[in-house]
């Protein structure tokens, strides 16, 4: 895997410059003991580093090692803390705790333009590229000392060495995505950077230019820059890392070297590998998949396909779900989760195919329309749609069925708190009616939300995506609780988590998602750990090729 | 409860509807040292104003008894200042009305020249004048108030169905309807009195007398008009239906947070239109008001900047409906005692205005000032 630099190689004739110029007492920094190959010794090292941002722990005592000459990916859940990460090496922030060391100097970068001095570079997500200006302009911003040629010259070097052309005289917007991308790496590039960050580099990318992108890591790495690619895309991993390091709820999990690691372990320990405590779930579960399949179908899936704005395929999912049964969806996250729930809670219109609701055509309908129709829904993104934050508790719980307490316009506001404080009641929700609803915990507003959307008259169907995400482990048996009660009145329920052992043990049956389609259909229960862990990863399908055809003739 | 204490001092106080908890005492005495800094702004615009008004060579002493007089030196005077806040105050209440869903109606004053077009079009060729005595100025009022509404709800369509910023098509629209009045009153086949010469301006007949607004003091001649009443009584409505209504609430809902709104299951994008709507009718009116009120005909340029004023008010009174009629009056006044200064103390025009800018200045720095730090 490890390529040999050439001596002919700017990049990395510039390397050992810098690493000379500074003593390293790297020795300080390297707690293992192991004593690395000399082109692999540490670019950058965090050492405990630690951020908060009010309550949120965004990182905690993070531990990270980018060696030179590697390809360091770090995987993580949207949410996992891999943006606060990139942002406090690229010095956008500055953490709360802990050392980074560049080089084996202290590194404190308190601006991004100290980043790109220390040699930081930093791709992000959405380019940081002038559209109007060419490729060439653009890589003379902030950069006003060097020569044009100069930089031309190094900029063509950089394209030659990698292996693709650059038109850079044409305005960028005029580029596609993919050659965008590149005139922002050898934007980075052109300082000859210690470390080159990317940040869910293949995110913009059609399928067929990500296997380009990731061969181009891996040459950058050989020319001896260290790079750390972050993302959530297992596939993209498996092709391109030398090491992984797992973050997870701000914790690096584990760091693993990639030969002979076995993907699937890597989406257990980015999902969990500890069980939730859900005692109660357990007794519960053994006994539901009897009563569920009595149940008629409820909601049927049918085809439904949607696109992105680049034209890609995001999903084309077929399923149906049963009254009085809990169904649910398993996958790494961007598989299509999020847009099958946007559909399905009339948030978002799909390209083609068809949602039923016990019979009924409901694929365009408003979320107006689908709460009419008895359709609930807990929405992924509580402080975007699911709620509002600056609005009372009350309010919120109400917004949708104010008339209940208007009389000619009027709103009676003490009976609708009065009503509220019932709810909160019968849900066990810490909060006062009257107060606004960013004074609840994270756990609470979701009681709040899942107490509304419950509360829907002629609740038939509910859908729950994320219901737990950033719950505590008591709110999060609640949250379960509340759903199985619903359950329990012939609802049927769709339940989207990335936390797979709860939805194992409170699913009567688990979908797995995968590249936007239905992979798998598997019974609940913690027992099937490994199989749907194993679907999730995609089973060795090549997922880069294609869009996981094969997947989906494997699950038929 | 911290938290709740800290959510209260951000900027989420001005939007949402305070359901609940009074403010304790002490951040009371707080603010009363953030309600002084407005003043000190004001006085230090006005300060800045003195100076600008001596380096013209006016001498201050003729100058600020002009400016006096011009606001309350008469009973004449001070009715004029009055009736020049009463549109002022309309367009206000219609700004902080659209301004509650989130949205920017800065087309005042095109929503208040098509109320104009409309209002003078309905009393003298509608039949008005041969309605029974209310009806006979009620009409056109209502005719100012839909003209004016559907210019807004024409600008709220865009939003909804377009995604067009509203900022541009109500300002774009003003100027529309600020040309139709020129328009209206250049030509015979629309609004212009047939009689022409040379002599006589761009404008239409005078109203019919039973299409006026009725003054409320007939005895003393003073031209306090009914305008005042229905300014003041719209000013408590829209208070009320801003903090007591379930229509308030939802527009609150729908300008904090548009796709929760959706989600919660509002019809955002009636709202949307709704509010604009609503916000262009307070326009429209209060151009009616100044033709049947005040003008007596309709004349091209007659809405002469009352609509950005009244953009202005609405601004300063940061969302509060009792507010508005406060600085629609300080901004009325500004214009009688800026126009005495000018016609009897020869204070260049051009001064006056900036004086005027500067105090907007100030009141909008001081609002920013007092926001910040309470």
């Amino acid at each position: 895997m490890t390529t040999a630099t050439t001596p002919s190689d700017p990049l990395a004739r510039a390397m050992p410059e810098r690493a000379g110029a500074s003593p390293a007492p790297a020795s300080s920094t390297h707690e293992e003991g192991t004593t690395p190959e000399p082109e692999r010794e540490g670019a950058l090292c965090l050492r405990r580093v630690g951020k908060r941002f009010g309550e949120l722990i965004a990182l905690d005592d993070v531990d990270l090692e980018v060696r030179r000459g590697e390809v360091h990916c770090l995987l993580g859940e949207n949410g996992a803390g891999k943006s606060t990460l990139c942002n406090i090496v690229f010095g956008v922030q500055r953490p709360d705790t802990g050392t980074l060391t560049l080089l084996g100097e202290p590194y404190t970068p308190a601006r991004p333009a100290d980043a790109l001095r220390a040699g930081v570079a930093m791709v992000h997500q959405h380019f940081s590229l002038v559209g109007d200006l060419s490729a060439l302009d653009n890589f003379r911003l902030g950069r006003a000392r060097r020569r044009s040629d100069e930089l031309a010259a190094k900029a063509r070097g950089l394209c030659e060495r990698f292996g693709f052309s650059l038109e850079l005289r044409r305005p960028v917007e005029q580029l596609s995505v993919g050659e965008r991308q590149r005139v922002e790496i050898v934007k980075c590039l052109l300082d000859d950077p210690a470390l080159l960050v990317l940040d869910e580099p293949t995110a913009v990318l059609p399928p067929p230019q990500i296997a380009g992108l990731l061969e181009l890591c891996r040459q950058v790495a050989a020319s001896g820059c260290a790079v750390l690619l972050v993302t959530h895309k297992l596939a993209e991993i498996g092709a391109v890392a030398d090491r992984t390091s797992v973050l997870r709820r701000g914790r690096v999990v584990e760091t693993v070297d990639m030969r002979g690691a076995q993907l699937d372990a890597l989406v257990r320990s980015m999902v969990g590998r500890e069980v939730r405590s859900l005692a109660a779930t357990a007794a519960s579960a053994s006994s539901a998949p009897a009563r569920a399949a009595s149940g008629e179908a409820l909601l049927e899936v049918e085809a439904l396909r949607f696109e992105d704005r680049l034209g890609v395929e995001r999903l084309d999912a077929t399923f149906s779900v049963r009254r009085g049964e809990i169904v649910g969806l398993a996958g790494v996250e961007g598989n299509g989760q999020s847009e099958l729930a946007a559909i399905l809670s009339g948030m978002l219109k799909p390209a083609s195919g068809h949602v039923r609701l016990a019979g009924r055509e409901t694929t365009r309908s408003s979320p107006r329309e689908l709460a009419r129709l008895g359709v609930g829904c807990v929405s992924e993104d509580r402080h975007a749609v699911g709620c509002h934050l600056a609005l009372s508790v009350a309010e919120n719980l109400f917004l949708g069925s104010l008339e209940r307490f208007t009389r000619f316009g009027w709103l009676d506001r003490s009976r609708m708190s009065q009503a509220a404080e019932a709810v909160l009641r019968e849900h066990q929700v810490r909060g006062e009616a009257r107060a606004p609803m960013s004074t609840l915990s994270g756990g609470n507003q979701q009681k709040v939300v899942l107490a509304r959307e419950l509360g829907l008259p002629g609740l038939a169907f509910l859908l729950a995506a994320q219901p737990t995400r950033g719950l505590d482990v008591g709110a999060v048996e609640a949250v379960y609780a509340q759903i199985r009660e619903a359950r329990g009145r012939g609802v049927g329920v769709l339940v989207i988590s990335s936390e797979l052992e709860e939805l194992l043990s409170v699913s009567d049956r688990v979908l797995v998602m995968y590249r936007g389609r239905i992979v798998g259909d598997v019974p609940g229960g913690l027992e099937q750990h490994e199989r749907v862990g194993s679907l999730m990863s995609g089973q060795g399908v090549d997922p880069i090729a294609g869009l996981g055809a094969a997947a989906a003739e494997r699950a038929a | 409860m911290t938290a709740l204490s800290s959510s209260e001092g951000s900027g989420l106080r001005t939007n949402a509807p305070r359901a609940g908890n009074p403010r304790p005492a002490t951040t009371r005495i707080a603010s009363l040292g953030v309600r002084a800094v407005p003043a000190l702004c004001v006085l230090g615009a006005l300060g800045l104003g003195l100076g600008l008004i001596a380096l013209t060579g006016v001498p201050l002493a003729r100058a600020l008894p002009a400016f006096a007089r011009g606001i309350v030196g008469s009973d004449y005077a001070l009715v004029g200042s009055l009736m020049r806040a009463v549109p002022l105050s309309l367009i206000g209440l219609g700004y902080i009305l659209a301004e509650r869903a989130n949205l920017t109606n800065v087309g005042g004053e095109g929503q208040l020249a098509v109320g104009g077009i409309a209002s003078a079009a309905v009393a003298l060729y509608g039949g008005a004048a041969a309605l029974p005595r209310p009806l006979a100025f009620l009409a056109p009022l209502a005719a100012g108030a839909l003209a004016g509404a559907l210019w807004g709800a024409l600008a709220g369509a865009l939003k909804a169905r377009r995604g067009s910023n509203e900022v541009i098509t109500t300002l774009l629209l003003g100027f529309v309807g600020l040309q139709m009045v020129y328009g209206s009153v250049q030509s015979e086949a629309l609004l212009r009195q047939p009689r022409t010469d040379s002599s006589t301006l761009p404008e239409s007949l005078p109203l019919p007398a039973a299409t006026e607004l009725p003054l409320l003091a007939r005895g003393s001649g003073l031209p306090l008009h009914v305008g005042l009443v229905i300014a003041l009584l719209l000013a408590v409505l829209v208070g009320l239906l801003l903090a007591k209504s379930s229509l308030g609430l939802r527009l609150a809902a729908v300008g904090q947070n548009e796709l929760a709104s959706r989600r919660a299951g509002l019809r955002v994008k009636s709202l949307i239109v709704l509010a604009l709507g609503a916000s262009g009718a307070l326009g429209g009116l209060a151009g009616a008001i100044m033709i049947q009120g005040d003008q007596h005909y309709l004349t091209a340029g007659f809405s002469s900047g009352f609509g950005f004023d009244g953009l202005v008010v609405g601004l300063l009174a940061r969302g509060s409906a009792w507010q508005v009629p406060l600085f629609a009056l300080l901004f009325g006044a500004l214009r009688s005692g800026g126009l005495a200064m000018e016609m009897s103390a020869q204070v260049p025009a051009a001064v006056v205005l900036v004086c005027q800018g500067l105090i907007v200045v100030a009141t909008a720095a001081a609002a920013a000032l007092g926001r910040r730090r309470a």
